[in-house]
């Protein structure tokens, strides 16, 4: 551990064990917990809400991350599909093909990479620059409600909700400009690799 | 003036009129390709076709610098829309997503030929079980936004199918809706010019309407870069242009300084001038005939003619002062006359080169010596029979000439000495003739940096590695491409690759075209399968009427052709993967995306191993191979060119001896010139080679002339102080011509310049250091 870190590991524990505070609860606080982890795998289940269809459409796989920059959606259930990102590499997989694009020539697709990405490897700076950001709860548990600052992605997604308890990612819920809508529901804990 | 000066003079005229009428019209070109082979393997073809003709030949690169990021952004989308209304280009792309509606709804339309998800498996139960999951799995994320509406028409996503493979795998960076470089504060943007590349003077247009439309649009405190081929082709032009006026009027200045020096006369000046004209004139005639168009760095390489031809004159009007041209006819004409020879069996060989640019070097040399000389022999006697009567400086410059041929021997062995050093020298340097093709290019190095740049910028488009398929007609090639791409896809699968661009996910063959077609189900079949494969699913069947309308109705669809495509808008993409040639064949570009920046070369070769009609091509490393080829292929008629001059020497002289005495100064020139380059870490190129071949052509008449004083010293006529100053004016005007060029920012010209400036200088000294004794030759 660098010298820094212990100094935010210290400060973090102070601040957790301090009877709680009435103070409103800032991003940093959020994303410096979510730091602490440098990677983590976990399992995931995810329901989405169309208009049209019959039925809400489930899936559940599984979410990994490396910080500073990997992130990786592996899709085991209903259908075998992968979205991983390495730095500014997108790699698609689905129906036994793959895809390769780079990341920023793709904005809106970055954005809502880097609203996961950066939330799991507590990047704050990355987070607003992308998105309007909500912070509340407590350290404990706390939500983050995201509107997209870029105009044609904000025209899609009307707004990212990321629930989490201390340095762990819960729930991610996604409401698209139509009125569809999905809950992703994450196993606790991100456990260390 | 007699019957027959009037005769000879009218002749001449006649001649000069026919050659000005030539000349005036003749084009006038600056491109490199006339420096690329004249009869190209499949592989060089393509490369020729692409720098000539190509979409990379027509491709402007813009930049747009300095401001805040969105006045970056706003003048990108201003200056893209003012170029896009100028109709002087097909495409111009800033990163802002207009275009692609028209294209999706082609997309759509024919997509039941165009997928390559379609096949008969794909309409059972299972294929439309699984490819309707497929589409669900997007449905309800950001992803599914753009394919939601469409599926009751396409369930099974096959406009998704076709889009995914469109995808570029590498694409500049996006920001504010356009392009931006990812290293610079810098808004980008590609045009694609309609005239074709070869056409500078509507590139030159294409360009100053970027510039004006860019004045018009952005605000104060931005500016504007352009860079890509059109703009080396525009700029190199010009800048020939400019060299070619100033190197002929600076050498043309400089040799009347030094004649009026030499003579006092300037009538005398005016005339030695006349045969450097003529030459010139006949150079450029012979060249339009035989190429029909000249090039510019002939023009100016041709300046460095009147150095040589100036020569022919000085010898005649110092030479016939003492005899009169009768008499100079008999004694100096031989002389000049195997010099001349000499200097065209060195041209010769470049004229049989298999480069156009080279080639043309070699006519031009050979028809303008010949004029000169011809002009010398026939003209200059009827006009000045006595020579030139003023002596100006010629009676010191002779006294200089004479002390310097007496001191020079001293020299003999330290050159001698160095000569043996240089050969040490060269044996040891493997990297020698290290220069490549770019050399040639009189691009400056900032330019370049610009353009390498821009191009990282864009990260794709730069089309410098691709495969290249040919066939007899459209279909043939259509289905090689669609061979080719099978094997592609196999190596983006395991990263060999990123991918890949064809033609034929446009423009499927006519056999795959039916291939799909048919594998589509008759109605009844497809909603009994639909309805058994939906069970279960959130989708139910009832709600995919649109989907089997639009099934029946792809199966009675005519095919997708290139006037499909055009009628669709998609011309530009016809065009630059797509070409057929004169002799009616096709060829289809398939350029490939990197993996990480990274292409498996080795990889793509062995995969296409059993496809004889696709080639990979590196367009670097092709032109590497190309220079290096010609570079040896020159080094062989350079050789011969040598050994040409040689034998000519030893024919006339008959005696080894002489022959040997001959040869030594010239070999020894070549070697120090060499090896001071070498010394340098000057690499050589086949400029320099042309180089060398001239110096062996100049210095044979130094040579020549030393061989020719002995004779005559011997048989008891010592040379006058003035057959030794027109020896000394003759040297110093090659050497100034020579130098001139040497200073030329061309990098062709000035590579040659140097070799021969140096090179002559040395023949010159080496001749006269190592000229047998008089009385040894007496003996």
């Amino acid at each position: 551990m660098l010298p820094d870190q212990r100094l935010h590991a210290v400060l973090l524990a102070l601040c957790l064990t301090w009877p709680a505070p009435a103070l409103a609860l800032d991003l940093g606080t959020v994303t410096s917990q979510l730091a602490l982890r440098k990677s983590g795998e976990a399992r995931f289940t995810e329901q989405r809400f169309v208009s049209g269809l019959d039925a809400p459409l489930n899936a559940s796989g599984t979410l990994s991350f490396a910080a500073p920059d990997r992130f990786a959606r592996v899709t085991t259930e209903p259908r075998a599909e992968s979205m991983e990102v390495q730095g500014n590499t997108l790699i698609l997989k689905r129906g036994g093909r793959s895809r390769q694009m780079t990341l920023d020539a793709l904005p809106e697709v970055t954005a809502l990479i880097e609203a996961l990405r950066g939330t799991l490897t507590g990047n704050a700076q990355t987070l607003e620059r992308h998105f309007k950001i909500r912070v509340q709860g407590n350290p404990a548990h706390w939500t983050l409600t995201m509107v997209p600052r870029d105009e044609r992605l904000a025209t899609q997604v009307r707004e990212l909700k990321i629930t989490g308890m201390a340095g762990d990612l819960r729930v991610v819920e996604l409401w698209l400009a139509g009125g569809d809508r999905s809950v992703m529901s994450i196993d606790p804990p991100l456990a260390d690799k | 003036m007699t019957r027959r000066t009037s005769f000879v003079l009218l002749v001449w005229l006649a001649l000069v009129l026919a050659a000005v009428g030539q000349i005036l019209r003749t084009p006038f070109t600056a491109d490199l390709s006339a420096f690329l082979p004249a009869n190209p393997d499949a592989k060089q073809r393509v490369l020729i076709e692409q720098m000539q003709s190509g979409l990379p030949a027509r491709t402007l690169l813009i930049g747009i610098e300095g401001g805040s990021s969105q006045e970056r952004a706003q003048a990108s989308r201003a200056l893209a829309a003012r170029m896009r209304a100028s109709t002087l280009f097909e495409q111009v792309h800033n990163g802002e997503i207009d275009a692609w509606s028209q294209v999706g709804a082609f997309l759509v339309e024919h997509r039941y030929v165009l997928s390559p998800g379609i096949e008969a498996q794909r309409f059972t139960v299972p294929g439309l079980r699984d490819a309707i999951g497929e589409t669900l799995s997007l449905l309800g994320t950001p992803a599914g936004i753009a394919i939601k509406p469409l599926l009751e028409r396409d369930p099974t996503g096959e406009t998704m199918r076709i889009g995914e493979a469109l995808l570029p795998t590498s694409a500049p960076r996006s920001e504010h809706g356009v392009w931006v470089s990812r290293q610079a504060g810098r808004a980008l943007l590609v045009a694609v010019s309609q005239a074709p590349g070869a056409d500078l003077d509507a590139q030159k247009a294409a360009i100053a309407q970027v510039r004006q439309s860019f004045a018009g649009a952005a605000p104060q405190g931005l500016a504007l870069l352009i860079s890509g081929a059109p703009v080396f082709g525009v700029d190199s032009r010009a800048q020939i242009e400019r060299e070619v006026h100033w190197l002929a009027m600076a050498g043309t200045a400089l040799m009347s300084g030094l004649l009026l020096l030499a003579f006092a006369s300037l009538w005398a000046v005016a005339l030695a001038l006349l045969p450097v004209a003529t030459g010139v004139l006949a150079g450029i005639v012979a060249v339009s005939l035989v190429f029909g168009s000249v090039h510019g760095i002939t023009l100016g390489f041709g300046t460095t003619l009147i150095g040589e031809a100036v020569d022919y004159a000085i010898y005649f009007l110092i030479q016939a002062r003492a005899g009169g041209a009768a008499h100079w006819l008999r004694t100096g004409w031989p002389t000049v006359r195997l010099g001349l020879l000499t200097s065209i069996c060195g041209f010769a060989a470049l004229m049989f080169s298999g480069f156009p640019g080279l080639a043309q070097l070699g006519v031009f040399s050979v028809a303008g010596l010949l004029g000169a000389a011809l002009f010398t022999r026939l003209v200059m006697p009827e006009l000045m029979p006595h020579g030139a009567r003023g002596t100006g400086l010629r009676q010191p410059l002779g006294r200089l000439a004479a002390w310097a041929v007496g001191w020079m021997p001293r020299l003999r062995w330290p050159l001698l000495a160095l000569g043996a050093a240089s050969a040490l020298l060269l044996v040891q340097r493997a990297d020698l003739w290290s220069a490549q093709l770019s050399s040639l290019s009189p691009i400056s190095k900032h330019a370049l940096e610009l353009d390498a740049s821009l191009r990282a910028d864009l990260s794709a488009g730069d089309a410098r590695t691709l495969v290249v398929v040919q066939g007899e007609d459209l279909q043939a090639v259509l289905r090689n491409a669609e061979a080719a791409a099978a094997k592609l896809d196999a190596l983006a699968e395991r990263g060999a690759i990123g991918g890949y661009d064809s033609v034929a996910r446009w423009l499927p063959s006519l056999a795959v075209q039916q291939q799909r077609q048919t594998s589509l189900p008759e109605a009844d079949a497809l909603r009994r399968a639909l309805h058994e494969a939906t069970r279960g699913l959130p989708v139910a069947a009832a709600r995919l009427g649109p989907f089997l309308a639009d099934v029946e109705q792809a199966r009675q669809r005519a095919p997708v052709n290139v006037e499909t495509l055009r009628g669709a808008g998609l011309s530009p993409i016809l065009d630059a993967m797509l070409l057929q040639r004169k002799d009616g064949s096709w060829a289809s570009l398939l350029p490939l995306q990197p993996m990480h920046d990274k292409i498996d070369a080795a990889a793509v070769r062995a995969a296409l191993q059993g496809l004889p009609d696709a080639q990979f091509i590196e367009i670097g490393a092709e032109l590497a191979r190309l220079h290096h080829r010609y570079l040896e292929q020159a080094q062989g008629q350079a050789l011969v060119g040598a050994l040409g001059v040689v034998l000519l020497i030893a024919a006339t002289l008959r005696s080894t001896r002489r022959v040997l005495a001959v040869c030594q100064p010239l070999l020894l020139s070549v070697l120090l010139t060499m090896g001071l380059l070498a010394l340098l870490d000057v690499p050589l190129g086949i400029l320099h080679l042309v180089g060398m071949l001239l110096v062996v052509a100049v210095g044979s008449n130094y040579a020549l002339f030393f061989d020719m004083m002995q004779r005559d010293a011997a048989a008891g006529r010592p040379a006058d102080h003035d057959t030794l100053a027109s020896l000394l004016l003759a040297s110093l005007t090659t050497m100034l011509s020579f130098g001139l060029i040497a200073m030329s920012s061309i990098p062709a010209l000035s590579a040659i310049g140097r070799v021969v400036a140096l090179g002559s200088f040395l023949a010159l000294v080496l001749s006269a250091a190592l000229a047998p004794r008089p009385r040894a030759a007496a003996g």
